[in-house]
């Protein structure tokens, strides 16, 4: 909060167009800024959905991201993660949330999605580090533009229609441990496994 | 601080949304402790976003905006969610307060199990608390399949290290192991396994807990 009265020029420069009209949303509940976050994401999360096998399920999807969107803004920090890697992050946890309750047999869930899969920057005690997670997404970006196509597609299986390795390796018929290669030549450049070996 | 991390193929697939309910669980239960791999977390999922805006787009119905904006302005319960403080972590969710006075069922000397498998009805995974009284030893065993493994209280040491409380471990049918609790606190850890444990020991039918 004090960076950002304190710097708020240079605050708001580091702040992605996406960013700054869901943090209008969380603060002052800006239905125009909502617009256009849906008019941006809808029709993404509306493809995230049909490539997920909920296409007869996908518009009823991106309302309940949406809904949830509105419901969570508040608990946003543009600080702490970029608004499309949390509306991502949303997106995912809806799609498990839908596919839970349209498979499960038992009468209640014991666990919450929620209590397994985390939103990016909610974690309380997490320190603010704005300039990492922007310049993390924005080096994402620019890396992707330079993988190999092979390396794109499995990993593009596995984040788009919910593909566990084994699968992806089983689709493309090509060895386990060849789609486990590409994604970790692919995290090597995306930097991902680099940070493995900081520890 | 831990000392052992999933690896980030794994990070991967929690962030895609791929794993069980209980491979999950053993995920977060590490991130919620362990800042290094929330951040390579958040990293992947920035990842998941990018690729997301990279594939194509289908337009939504016209209609579908002023559904959501009816649906928000209805509900007027429809209060945003405030960050509840404290909140209740999900491990004391599943299994209360006290992790010691779960109704463990003794196996033999040291080891204690607790199948809590039904927890997540449907999943196919075993789901087990184990527990190793501070200084016993368990026997030796292999695993068959795959076998994860979160450390949620004390430490136990085998030939690869010591694994402290929060330490993430995954066992193949190549690693035998024979674990002993070390410190001065009963060792309990939560895993999920793939295939039931093979025993390499002597008291193979005996002491497995894990065969019918």
């Amino acid at each position: 909060m004090t960076t950002l009265e304190q710097k708020p020029a240079k605050a708001e420069g580091r702040k992605d167009p996406w960013s700054q009209l869901l943090d209008k949303v969380g603060k002052h509940q800006d239905r125009e800024a909502y617009h256009a976050l849906f008019e941006h994401f809808g029709p993404q999360i509306k493809y995230y959905a049909m490539a997920n096998g909920l296409a007869s399920h996908a518009e009823e999807l991106v309302q309940e991201v949406f809904v949830s969107i509105w419901r969570r803004s508040c608990l946003y920090d543009w600080r702490k993660a970029a608004a499309s890697t949390w509306i991502f992050t949303i997106a995912r946890n809806q799609r498990i949330d839908m596919l839970r309750k349209m498979q499960r047999t038992s009468a209640e869930m014991q666990v919450e999605t929620e209590d397994l899969w985390q939103i990016p920057g909610e974690n309380e005690n997490e320190p603010v580090t704005s300039l990492h997670r922007l310049m993390s997404e924005r080096r994402i970006r620019d890396s992707l533009k330079h993988l190999p196509e092979e390396q794109i597609t499995v990993i593009a299986k596995v984040y788009m229609e919910n593909k566990s390795h084994q699968m992806v390796a089983d689709e493309l018929d090509i060895p386990l441990g060849t789609v486990k290669s590409r994604v970790r030549l692919a995290l090597n450049k995306l930097k991902v496994i680099l940070q493995d070996q900081n520890v | 601080m831990t000392r052992h991390h999933p690896d980030s193929l794994s990070l991967m697939e929690y962030s895609a949304g791929n794993l069980s309910e209980p491979h999950a669980l053993c995920i977060r239960l590490h991130l919620d402790k362990c800042p290094h791999c929330r951040s390579r977390v958040d990293t992947l999922d920035s990842l998941g976003a990018v690729m997301m805006e990279e594939q194509p787009k289908v337009s939504v119905s016209e209609s579908m905006f002023d559904d959501i904006l009816a649906r928000i302005s209805a509900e007027p319960e429809l209060e945003p969610v405030k960050p509840s403080l404290p909140k209740v972590g999900v491990l004391e969710k599943l299994l209360g307060e006290d992790l010691n006075s779960l109704p463990w069922k003794r196996q033999l000397g040291d080891v204690s199990v607790l199948d809590i498998s039904e927890k997540f009805p449907d999943q196919k995974e075993q789901v087990v608390l184990q527990k190793l009284a501070a200084g016993g030893k368990a026997p030796a065993h292999t695993h068959r399949g795959e076998e994860t493994t979160i450390v949620l209280q004390g430490a136990f040491a085998d030939q690869k290290g010591v694994f402290n409380q929060w330490d993430f471990v995954v066992l193949t049918d190549q690693d035998e192991h024979k674990p002993v609790a070390v410190g001065c606190e009963d060792c309990i850890t939560l895993s999920v396994l793939s295939a039931p444990v093979k025993l390499t020991g002597t008291f193979t039918r005996l002491l497995n807990p894990f065969l019918r």
